[in-house]
């Protein structure tokens, strides 16, 4: 009964519908008809996230260095827009990390799989905001700071005054190895440099020996009245910079402290990037792009040696006085002792100041270049996570009027050549490599 | 109540009927005999003759013609649902003018083959030139709808709802949704009336009629209406009725609502509608659960209880005033008070699920009215509306945990399913509208209206902390709005009408703004102005023979809002210099209505529509100007189509239906930083473009007892299934198509005094979506019990 109810209104709607397609001239009926058979899966050795008009897509390519391939031969598309994409080696895997504002997000994990295909391979919830994140272990780690901190009870815990603390910091840990698993735990920062301020964390090195390093932004507790965007409040002390080592439980193994240069960390609204990284021989590079408009120190960096527990006295590189006075906001490691800064297009660098010119530091010649063969700063409307390969650096950025394009930069001359261009893309995110596992 | 004499879609817009100045004339007054309620549209004819003219909105009629001249004469006052009265042969002088007021007796229960005199040509000479639907809620009331659902019925009219009752729910027309669709209540914008007092939750019985303004909207509504205006009108009757009524349905869902209005004989009246609509919303959904042991998603979709998705609002509404004094011929004052509470289940993703998060909503609005006709000279008249709205918003976030699906939690080390909040928001808006109209003989009509309203916002947040908000997040923004509209209308004969108008659009926003380049922000309030013109014109011709045509253009603004004009105070540049949005609407309708042998009878319409819009206001985001701002980009062009057919057999049998099409596409080539766009062209995503009702009915007359009205209803509605995003992207994200089914059954006892209906909704259990991966319930059955008493 039902069933030929159906049947029959059905018919008299596909007569309904013709009726109104004739009404009107330029309908083009069978564009209109939603795909539904099932893209074939191809296999790519480099997973790129790409941005249309709102949502985000995902494609592949073998080579990334040239040609052209539109955003709609992509893989997929995907429910939520705005992933933050991180790409690990051992294990390979694409890990896209979202969380919307006021509510959680679903994470993604792609893989290459046995047969070449990319693969989702999980999906996990990202139950807390994060403003930095990495990889370290077995783990995809992200950190958030100024969170109110609770008791076993889960009542929040108070200052002497009454007020709820803000020194709290919540890593997530999600298991690489089973489906992205995870726990998070959230540690308490109030006084961690013995100066009696809290902390808010930036970046995660993994020092490959059951610890990670993460820069420290040290600052008094957030004023409840005052706002701001970020976990942190007033900077006492912006001539200083502390890294913290952890281990696998978040116990405080070390602190390395230094006052040769600011805090290491690159401020946008809300976010810290990260400015320490490792490079190929194992010493860790801790810079500071000198954010901290009271700092009367230039942008620089430190040096922290594989294994040692201090700050490498011996080391000082002086990066402002290279760039023209030009301060820096992110940092990416692409080989040996090459490192690529993203600087501020203005001298005075300001919480959403634009930044869309780039540099190349060798750290142990410290000389500084300015990348050549890319788009003019003020055409640059977006840049995306990049990834390095085969010594060079894969940089995917949008300009004006034009579809946004890896640009592969070899860090030696510091010129870059044009690659993959994504046709119909506003932005492209991130470019990583998968490899099978 | 007989059903029969009522039909779902009335037309229904009233402007003034032409009273001349000659001598020889007969004016006079007519009103329903219970409640002295003036009666607009009653046929007035000279007996035997096709002399005559109607009623206009006040009851008021004229007729001027030379065989009133030292003549007796009769005569006749019809319309449909009245006994027809006839007055007695009364004599004239010369150049004087006769009087003579009458009132007539409810007929409705002995009136047989009414049914498309309910839509006679004498109605349809009232329509206006606007493509203006209004939906009579008469005879919904046995129906446990709310206003949106009404709305959804309405050709070219879309609701999209997020889940069940109390769920937020988007009303479009012709595509349009959202800021450029404005909502009035009697002609009032429902600006800061919160969600407590919304389409969403008031039942169709507290509108008598609701108007559905499609593109080109008339300066009574005062507003920056791009797209189109919806009116609900209360209802303005002075009779004595208790109307009551208790449903109770699936989901353990219990709405009820009580009205009464009483007039006494010095005029002075009172009116009290209570409403409660309560819901667990405990449907089933089909989605993924999270395992809380290590926090991954199940491969498949399972299905689930919703367990956390209580609703329920309460509203009373009291009006007292009085009526017909030689000083007002309307005073009244009003008090509106609603409440409401919501549990929120799940994030805009369904698979994100919540077990302690509420919203909660209570707002109060006082409101007075003034109106006097013959202000100083005869056929001056005078309308003046005023309300306050003070809402109060709270969104409370404060559990430690994370739940699944199944209802189970584990603790968490930090406050909040979401984002800890306790925050608190409060709006509140005045408006005054003050209109005026003047005829000036025969053919002249002049309207002027002016509604200027002032919105003030202000938050707190108890456990505000760094991640969402900014000092200024606290500090206070208004916006002040002028919106001045004139309007003359031209009418040669009964024929044919023309009409044309002109506003002007004025908004003073004030609000917090960062004026620091440093990394530490300073807020200063700071003033923007802000002004345009809109126009438009309209025509109608009668032809005859059941035929009408009517053509209306406008081109409509939108203003900047304050947020785009300032920012959001510290992540978003605001820009002073935005132009408007602007859209040309063109609209083309023709209709056509006809009784063969009173036995059948057919209805048609058919509305083609026309929207070029221009200068969308855009959020961008641009990492060469380090974040978000506001710029003028875009152009939309919709061209589309509405068609609605109805058909009535006797009393026994009437069919119909209403099918919307919509071409509506992108048509911007470059981007606004210059790329060619891949989807210049493609239909805009993420709207319905094509859908329609059908509904049917069956009635058994005198089904056991004279009075006694048995009925079949049967309502289908349907969507076509559209994409998400850009088509041309390539994705694969749709909103699938919806078809369901309603079937209603009601008994009404003692001509609709007491009423037993029963529905079941969704009556094959689609799974339903109106927006992506927000399942809408299944089938669900109600009962509803309602009594209705008029005197």
């Amino acid at each position: 009964m039902i069933t030929n109810f159906k049947h029959s209104f059905a018919r008299l709607l596909s007569v309904l519908c013709c009726c109104a397609c004739l009404l009107l001239i330029s309908v083009s009926c069978d564009k209109d008809k939603p795909k539904d058979e099932p893209k074939p899966e191809k296999a790519g050795a480099f997973f790129i996230a790409a941005t249309g008009e709102s949502s985000q897509y995902i494609l592949t390519s073998d080579s990334p260095e040239k040609g052209s391939m539109s955003i709609a031969d992509n893989f997929k598309q995907l429910e939520l827009s705005g992933y933050t994409w991180i790409f690990n080696s051992n294990p390979s895997v694409a890990v896209g990390l979202i969380y919307q504002q006021g509510d959680p997000g679903v994470g993604l994990g792609y893989i290459v799989d046995g047969n070449g295909s990319l693969r989702e391979s999980g999906q996990f919830l990202i139950t807390s905001r994060f403003t930095s994140y990495g990889f370290f272990d077995r783990y995809a780690l992200t950190s958030v700071g100024g969170v109110t901190p609770v008791d076993a009870q889960g009542n929040a815990l108070t200052d002497s005054e009454g007020n709820p603390r803000s020194d709290g910091v919540t890593f997530n840990f999600f298991d690489l190895k089973s489906n992205f698993a995870s726990h998070n735990k959230t540690i308490t920062t109030l006084n961690i440099t013995g100066n009696g301020e809290q902390a808010t964390f930036s970046g995660i090195v993994d020092m490959g020996n059951g610890e990670f390093l993460t820069g420290l932004v040290v600052s008094q507790p957030r004023d409840p009245n005052a706002g701001g965007g970020a976990s942190s409040g007033t900077i006492t002390y912006p001539d200083s910079v502390w890294v913290a080592a952890f281990d696998a439980n978040l116990n405080l193994k070390r602190i390395y402290r230094d006052d040769r240069i600011s805090y290491s960390a690159g401020r946008f609204r809300s976010q810290y990037y990260s400015q320490i990284a490792k490079a190929d021989d194992g010493n860790v590079y801790v810079f500071s792009g000198s954010y901290e408009s009271t700092t009367t120190h230039p942008a620089g960096a430190l040096r922290i040696n594989k294994g040692a527990t201090d700050f490498d006295a011996s080391y000082y590189f002086n990066i402002q006085d290279k760039t023209g006075g030009y301060k820096f906001r992110k940092v990416w490691h692409i080989t040996g002792n090459y490192f690529l800064l993203e600087l501020y297009n203005d001298l005075v660098p300001t919480t959403t100041g634009a930044a869309t010119q780039y540099g190349i530091v060798d750290v142990a010649s410290r000389t500084f270049k300015w990348v050549t063969g890319i788009p003019a700063k003020d055409q640059i409307t977006s840049t995306g996570l990049p990834t390095p390969h085969g010594g060079k650096m894969y940089f995917p950025i949008a300009a004006e009027a034009a579809d946004p394009a890896i640009y592969i930069i070899d860090p030696a001359n510091a010129t870059a050549t044009k690659g993959l261009t994504i046709t119909g893309a506003a932005s492209i995110n991130a470019i990583g490599r998968l490899t099978q596992n | 109540m007989n059903i029969v004499g009522k039909i779902l879609f009335l037309y229904l817009f009233i402007y003034g009927v032409i009273v001349s100045a000659c001598a020889q004339s007969v004016r006079g007054m007519v009103t329903e005999c219970a409640s002295r309620e003036p009666l607009p549209g009653v046929t007035v004819k000279i007996a035997g003759t096709n002399i005559g003219s109607t009623t206009d909105n006040n009851g008021q009629y004229r007729i001027d013609n030379d065989i009133l001249k030292n003549n007796k004469y009769t005569l006749e006052f019809s319309f449909i649902g009245m006994q027809t009265v006839r007055s007695d042969g009364k004599a004239v002088n010369v150049n004087a003018t006769a009087v003579i007021n009458i009132c007539m007796e409810d007929a409705t229960f002995q009136l047989d083959e009414v049914v498309v005199e309910a839509k006679s040509p004498v109605q349809r000479v009232r329509e206006t030139s606007f493509n203006v639907i209004a939906v009579d809620t008469k005879t919904l009331r046995n129906t446990s709808l709310d206003i949106s659902h009404a709305l959804d019925r309405v050709s070219g009219a879309k609701v999209r709802e997020t889940g069940g009752t109390g769920s937020t729910s988007q009303v479009s027309l012709n595509g349009f949704s959202g800021r450029h669709v404005k909502i009035f209540m009697d002609g009032m914008p429902m600006e800061g009336f919160g969600s407590s007092f919304r389409l969403g939750n008031i039942p169709v019985h507290v509108a008598e009629r609701i108007e559905v303004y499609k593109g080109v909207v008339p300066i009574e509504l005062g507003s920056d209406a791009l797209g189109g205006a919806i009116n609900i009108v209360t209802g303005q009757s002075h009779r004595t009725f208790v109307d009551a009524s208790y449903s109770f349905g699936s989901f353990n869902t219990h709405k009820s609502n009580i009205s009464f209005g009483h007039t006494v004989k010095n005029g002075l009246f009172v009116r009290l509608n209570v409403y409660q609509n309560y819901s667990d919303n405990n449907y089933k959904v089909k989605t993924r659960l999270l395992n809380l042991e290590n926090n991954a998603y199940s491969r498949e979709d399972q299905w689930f209880h919703r367990f956390h998705d209580n609703y329920h609002n309460e509203a009373a509404i009291i009006r007292v005033g009085v009526a017909r004094k030689p000083w007002a011929d309307r005073l009244q004052a009003e008090l509106t008070v609603s409440n409401e509470k919501q549990d929120i289940q799940n994030a805009n993703l369904m698979k994100i699920v919540y077990g302690g998060r509420q919203r909660q909503a209570r707002s109060i609005i006082p409101a007075l009215m003034y109106e006097k006709k013959n202000l100083f000279v005869e056929n001056l008249n005078l309308r003046i509306s005023s309300n306050y709205s003070f809402s109060r918003n709270n969104n409370i976030d404060t559990l430690a945990r994370q739940y699944n699906w199944m209802g189970e939690y584990r603790d968490k080390t930090f406050k909040g399913e979401g984002q800890y909040t306790m925050g608190e928001y409060n709006n509140s808006n005045a408006s005054v509208s003050t209109g005026l109209s003047y005829r000036l003989g025969e053919h002249h009509r002049f309207s002027f209206n002016n509604v200027y309203s002032h919105f003030r916002r202000k938050a707190t947040d108890a456990v505000a902390n760094s991640e969402t908000s900014t000092a200024a997040t606290f500090m206070r923004r208004t916006n002040a709005k002028n919106v001045m509209g004139l309007s003359y209308r031209f009418e040669l004969s009964k024929l044919w009408n023309i009409s044309a108008f002109a506003k002007r659009y004025d908004v003073i926003v004030r609000g917090p703004i960062n004026v620091s380049t440093t990394s530490t922000e300073v807020y200063k309030e700071q003033q923007r102005k802000f002004g345009t013109n809109g126009y438009g014109i309209g025509a109608t011709v009668h032809p005859g023979a059941g035929w009408q045509l009517k053509t209306s253009a406008e081109q409509a603004y939108r203003l900047p809002s304050e947020n785009e004009l300032f920012g959001d105070e510290s992540l978003e540049k605001g820009d002073a210099g935005l132009k408007p949005e602007n859209s040309l609407n063109l609209n083309l309708n023709i209709s056509y209505e006809h009784a063969f042998n009173k036995i059948h009878s057919l209805y048609f319409d058919a509305g083609l529509i026309y929207r070029n819009t221009r200068d969308y206001i855009r959020r961008r985001i641009e990492q060469r100007y380090g974040g978000a701002f506001y710029s003028n980009h875009g152009q939309v062009r919709n061209l589309g189509a509405d068609i609605e057919a109805r058909y009535f057999y006797r009393k026994m049998f009437s069919i119909g239906g209403n099918f919307s099409y919509q071409d509506i596409r992108n048509m911007e080539q470059f981007s606004a930083d210059g790329k060619k766009l891949i989807y210049y062209r493609d239909r805009m995503p993420n709207v319905p473009y094509l859908f329609g009702n059908i509904e049917a009915n069956y009635y058994i007359n005198n089904c056991f007892g004279q009075g006694n009205v048995l009925s079949f209803g049967y309502n289908m509605r349907y969507v076509h299934a559209f994409f998400r995003d850009w088509e041309s992207e390539g994705g694969d994200i749709i909103i699938p198509e919806q078809l369901s089914h309603d079937l209603s059954i009601l008994y009404s006892i003692r001509n609709g005094r007491y009423n037993v209906a029963f529905e079941v909704l969704n009556i094959t259990n689609e799974i339903l979506y109106d927006n992506y991966s927000l399942q809408k319930p299944g089938r669900s059955f109600s009962v509803k019990l309602r009594y209705s008493f008029f005197k």
